[in-house]
């Protein structure tokens, strides 16, 4: 009795998607970054735009070549899906994994994260790109790759780039860690350390 | 010839299909990490604002995450543009992460985002909110062990 109770349990529960599933999830391949808010696996047919020049026609050569933010305007609804986020883990947009693919017709896989108690909608976390009429996916990791490139003199030391980082690193110079100044940082080390 | 019409294709598509008029406003509000705030990677809302995620939010805007203005009413603005520059993700806009700024602006609105072309910074009162007082850093690896002495 009680295994027919848990299987019948299972199948009701087997019959439902899983809360997180929306409507562009069929076929995403994402499995990865469970703690997000809002989370739910998209798949979909998006144009790539830079989104200053869709929202306000000031354009710029190849959407701003990896400088201007990125978005996808659906196929299916036409609504442009802000590009937030790309696949890496150490704190990269999802502009330089787009830009290539400016003004092209491209299949995305990723996740549309936002908590519904702060957003007014959901962002995108690209985590792969497929090129109209292409077989191929390219994973989006082109953000460290690109960075290493721009900066061959600190790539090879230990750590992440964002130890190392020239611009980062002046503006913790300037400001500190906690953007208060060396005082306010020497004060808190002190006492929460 | 083909070649010439593929390259006129190509630009075409590369163009907007719509230019909208925006609506003049003026913000107040602090300068955020979008990422982190929205998607709760890093904690609660909370957490990851203010002089607690200064380190992370600087890692952020220099990785081309969008960069937001958090309103005092809560409504967050995706920065597009600042004062001329497009060019926002990346290096630009450093100097003020978790600032309260006040911007006068254009305001676009499409599909459930605040877009923001920030023309003029009008007051940058530079950190208020001191939010490590309540959760130290976000994330704990900010400052490095080299610097903590841990």
């Amino acid at each position: 009795m009680i295994r027919t109770m848990i299987a019948a349990a299972l199948a009701v529960l087997m019959a439902f998607p899983a809360a997180a599933e929306g409507e562009f999830a069929e076929g995403s391949q994402v499995t990865g970054w469970k703690n997000l808010q809002g989370r739910e696996n998209a798949l979909f047919t998006a144009k790539v735009v830079d989104i200053l020049c869709e929202l306000t026609g000031d354009c710029a050569e190849k959407c701003g070549a990896c400088k201007r933010q990125m978005g996808q305007i659906r196929e299916a609804d036409g609504v442009l899906v802000l590009a937030a986020k790309n696949s890496q883990a150490s704190f990269n947009g999802a502009t330089v994994d787009l830009a290539p693919y400016c003004g092209q017709i491209v299949t995305v896989d990723g996740l549309l994260v936002g908590d519904p108690a702060v957003a007014s909608t959901k962002f995108y976390q690209v985590f792969a790109i497929q090129r109209e009429g292409s077989d191929n996916w390219a994973k989006t990791k082109r953000w460290t790759r690109m960075w290493k490139r721009d900066n061959k003199d600190l790539a090879d030391k230990k750590g992440p780039w964002f130890r190392h980082d020239a611009a980062v690193a002046a503006a913790i110079e300037a400001n500190g860690w906690l953007g208060l100044g060396a005082e306010a940082d020497k004060t808190f080390i002190e006492e929460f350390y | 010839m083909l070649k010439w019409i593929a390259g006129a294709v190509l630009a075409l598509a590369a163009l907007p299909a719509v230019a909208a008029e925006g609506e003049r406003v003026q913000v107040k509000g602090e300068i955020i990490d979008t990422w982190c705030y929205f998607s709760g990677v890093m904690g609660a809302p909370e957490a990851v604002v203010g002089s607690a995620h200064h380190t992370c939010a600087i890692w952020c805007a220099a990785g081309g995450i969008p960069v937001g203005v958090l309103a005092e009413d809560g409504t967050v603005y995706m920065v597009l543009k600042w004062e001329g520059n497009g060019d926002v993700a990346g290096d630009t806009l450093l100097s003020v992460q978790s600032h309260e700024i006040t911007a006068d602006g254009i305001l676009h609105k499409r599909d459930g985002v605040n877009y923001l072309i920030v023309e003029q910074v009008v007051a940058d009162a530079g950190i208020t909110n001191l939010s490590h007082e309540d959760f130290g850093v976000t994330p704990g690896f900010a400052i490095p062990k080299s610097v903590t002495g841990e």
